[in-house]
């Protein structure tokens, strides 16, 4: 049988949530012989093929996670968020509580202890935008919150895709913390 | 009330007449889930999550509100209402900054349950992100507007329960907020800090500084046990961690006695002075160094075999009943002296001689009624005594009397109005003068016809005809028509409770204490075949001592030698200059202080949290101490002490 292709993407976000899934020890031997991990912070392959599950960590919170949501839902049949910050914005989203240049005043005027600091501009560097969960930028099949969600639910939410099944994590399972 | 039938859910169940919808449900055991409603509170409906549907209304209802009929056919959890909880749920979340990755209320908090019930792994409408404050300039209490759904809980609980009405919603829409008097920041607001508003917030948005991260409820032990701050003697809950306090909340927070104060909930929390861990004696140079128990046993007994008489024992009213009894014992069959008396014995001495001056019957303090009088008065008078300060529970129950049912309050006090934008009436006569206006009380309410026919003997009418009111008027500094105003006040009260407390025991003037009793005799404001007068007893067991003959006073001057049971008293610097000219002291204390550095002895104590026991509330209630934390290793408890030196003294004490 044919394994699952599975693609992961991390977004605006601390990788905790990545590490929650490596988090399941292991469990990982056994589902490596169903999924099959393509691009992934994981496996530092970049590009994006098509694939059956797209998994994203973090927030959209600039113009290239933006692109990156977008290009990991074009791939994917099933979308599956991780963590606060893909299913709600989490906590990258109290800079939504400011203005971005407020923000960047902040860090790179104030705060920052480079001599002659300046906010850098370049057409590399992409915009920041305000802080969106996932849902507000591409279409989302299944959501594991969670800060970061535990292995436990993150294998649970696999084990039901693997079946088959779009899950809702049920009430024992729910985290925001 | 009448039993009524309602069909919820298909079953039949009962309620009662008067009942909502919700209670009936919550009586019979069918889960509706609620957020603005706590039990004991008013209900306003604000939150719309116990939304039932009920055959015949054309919408959903809050249940909360509706009032239930016989008959009703009630749904509570079809799929509409259920996708409409979830729809509130996400819109509350959007509403205000929910951020429970960091928020100490995490895992403790009803919205965050209710959002894992309903499985809110996302939400469909966009946040507002509103720029919101966090108020934390008040000593205890922290209010971050960012948590707050609007529910409205502390605000009834600051109104209902607190008595004090100083929380209430701001501005309008969207732009709500639950501020402090006129948006003032709660540390300089008219808040009490008494602490019902953390208990009644179901989420992170008003919290404790005391209590941050110390604990989730459920890594926590509860253990019920009674307040030692004060004599009202209000029952805990105690959350301890790891053998450290956690949290302190009140079991019954909506009932009479419930609601705690900021002496019982945050003060025994706070930062204490360094405890006594080992017993001291005097080394060669003469300071203080740490011993075994034995040692400092074997001090104390050399020192009794010369000092028989004259030796002398006080202990303070902190200190369950059984400690006292044997501390009784102790001082009377081992030590073989009767000078023994309480900390606060003075007070005692006054209040019986007061007492038996009215009525010599042996009734003793019962002729006082419970605190619960106070709820029910339509006129209160509080003479001589700051309960605010003293025993704030006191003046919670006087200010829900006055918010609540219009009681008429007057303030005696020769010093400072204390219920400041409270009172109705205050009079502030000389010092020591407070005698003289309760007589010139008595006087002008036998006047004014406004004494009950029968209640008051001929000769003690005729004993107060004699107070001439010019003589009043020039003693006290009070204009007759302010005294007549308090008569008038009082003389029409059905209910009317005079309560006070240590500032006029001070004047050390008994007659002003049967006065009080007469007044509320003569004017029938009786509480059943009490009268409805409360004295503040100065400490949690004050009274249990009292009555078990501790407090006889000691008559000598100063004695040749003193065991002093301090336990964990703290502030007993007023002490000192008598303590000075003991020969031989022995201080059994919790916290190292200015008393056990001038001690020969010291020896160690548990703290209230430590001890278990019996005490007797200021009016009369017996309540059971339970042990809250264990005791350091090897630290002895209170009666191992004693025990321990009579029996090297060749006595047994049980």
């Amino acid at each position: 049988m044919a394994k699952v292709k599975v693609a992961s993407a991390w977004l605006d976000c601390c990788g905790g949530c990545h590490m929650s899934f490596l988090d399941m020890d292991e469990i990982l031997i056994d589902l490596a012989n169903v999924i099959e991990l393509t691009a992934s912070p994981i496996t530092d392959i970049k590009e994006f093929s098509p694939v059956d599950v797209g998994i994203i960590e973090g927030s959209v919170s600039n113009e290239h996670d933006e692109e990156v949501a977008k290009s990991l839902r074009a791939n994917c049949k099933i979308l599956m968020v991780l963590g606060d910050c893909a299913c709600f914005g989490g906590i990258n989203s109290m800079r939504n509580l400011f203005t971005i240049e407020e923000v960047l005043q902040r860090y790179y005027s104030t705060e920052s202890t480079t001599k002659d600091s300046k906010i850098p501009s370049s057409e590399d560097i992409p915009p920041l935008t305000e802080v969106k969960p996932v849902n507000q930028v591409v279409k989302v099949d299944c959501y594991v919150p969670g800060c970061p969600p535990s292995a436990k639910a993150i294998h649970y939410a696999l084990t039901e895709l693997l079946a088959g099944r779009i899950p809702v994590l049920p009430s024992e399972m729910m985290r925001f913390d | 009330m009448g039993e009524i039938t309602l069909t919820i859910n298909g079953r039949q169940v009962k309620g009662k007449e008067g009942d909502t919808v919700l209670e009936v449900c919550q009586a019979n055991g069918i889960d509706v889930p609620t957020l603005c409603h706590l039990d004991g509170l008013s209900d306003v409906g604000a939150c719309r999550m116990c939304v039932v549907e009920i055959e015949k209304e054309r919408r959903p209802v809050p249940a909360c509100t509706y009032p239930a009929r016989d008959g009703l056919v009630v749904e509570t959890s079809t799929e509409r209402l259920e996708r409409y909880r979830r729809q509130i749920l996400e819109l509350i979340f959007t509403e205000h900054n929910h951020f429970c990755m960091f928020c100490e209320a995490s895992g403790d908090c009803e919205l965050q349950k209710l959002a894992y019930r309903y499985q809110m792994d996302n939400v469909r409408y966009p946040y507002t992100f509103p720029s919101l404050s966090v108020d934390s300039l008040s000593d205890y209490l922290v209010i971050d507007h960012n948590r707050c759904i609007l529910c409205g809980r502390c605000i009834r609980a600051c109104s209902e329960v607190a008595g004090s009405h100083t929380l209430d919603f701001s501005q309008r829409g969207w732009k709500t907020l639950v501020t402090a008097d006129l948006e003032q920041p709660l540390g300089e607001s008219s808040c009490f800090l008494c602490g019902a508003c953390v208990q009644a917030c179901p989420t992170g948005a008003i919290f404790s500084k005391l209590s941050l991260y110390k604990g989730k409820t459920d890594e926590c032990q509860q253990v019920k046990t009674v307040c030692p701050a004060c004599g009202v003697g209000c029952e805990l809950n105690v959350l301890v961690k790891d053998n450290n306090l956690v949290r302190i909340e009140a079991p019954g927070l909506t009932e009479p006695r419930g609601p705690l104060c900021r002496m019982g909930r945050f003060g025994l929390l706070e930062p204490t002075p360094p405890r006594i861990t080992s017993p001291l004696v005097r080394g060669k140079q003469g300071e203080l160094e740490e011993c075994s128990l034995h040692r400092a046993v074997g001090v104390i007994v050399d020192r009794l075999a010369g000092v028989k008489d004259g030796f002398a024992g006080m202990i303070s009213t902190r200190v369950p009943s059984e400690t006292l009894s044997l501390f009784n014992k102790f001082i009377g069959e081992v030590i073989g002296s009767d000078l023994i008396d309480t900390l606060d014995g003075g007070s005692y001495r006054i209040i019986t001689e007061g007492i038996r001056q009215f009525q010599d019957n042996g009734r003793g303090l019962d002729i006082e009624c419970p605190i619960e009088g106070i709820l029910e008065a339509d006129c209160i008078i509080v003479v001589g005594a700051d309960p605010e300060k003293t025993n704030p529970i006191i003046s919670t129950l006087v200010r829900r009397a006055v918010s609540q049912r219009k009681a008429k309050l007057i303030v005696v006090n020769s010093s400072r109005d204390v219920f400041p934008l409270w009172t109705d009436l205050w009079l502030k006569p000389r010092a020591g003068s407070e005698g003289d206006l309760l007589s010139g009380l008595a006087r002008i309410l036998i006047d004014k016809g406004l004494v009950v026919s029968g209640k008051a003997s001929a000769k003690l009418i005729k004993s107060f005809s004699r107070y001439r009111m010019g003589e009043v008027v020039r003693t006290t500094g009070i204009e007759e028509e302010r005294l007549e105003l308090l008569a008038e006040m009082y003389g029409q009260a059905e209910r009317g409770v005079i309560i006070y407390g240590e500032e006029l025991l001070r004047t050390n003037d008994a007659s002003s204490i049967t006065t009080i009793l007469n007044l509320a005799n003569m004017t029938g404001n009786q509480f059943g075949d009490r009268l409805r007068v409360i004295s503040l007893k100065p400490r949690a067991n004050s009274r249990g001592a009292w009555e078990m003959g501790l407090a006889k006073g000691i008559k000598q001057d100063k004695p040749k030698g003193l065991y002093l049971l301090l336990a964990d008293e703290r502030d007993s610097e007023e002490l000192l200059s008598w303590l000075k000219g003991v020969d031989f002291l022995v201080v059994q204390a919790s916290y190292q202080s200015p008393v056990t550095s001038m001690a020969d002895v010291v020896l160690p104590s548990p703290i209230w949290a430590e001890r278990e026991g019996k005490y007797v509330t200021m009016d009369g209630r017996v309540l059971e101490l339970k042990r809250v934390l264990q005791p350091k290793d090897g630290l002895p408890q209170d009666h191992e002490v004693l025990i321990e030196i009579s029996q090297r003294l060749g006595h047994k004490l049980t």
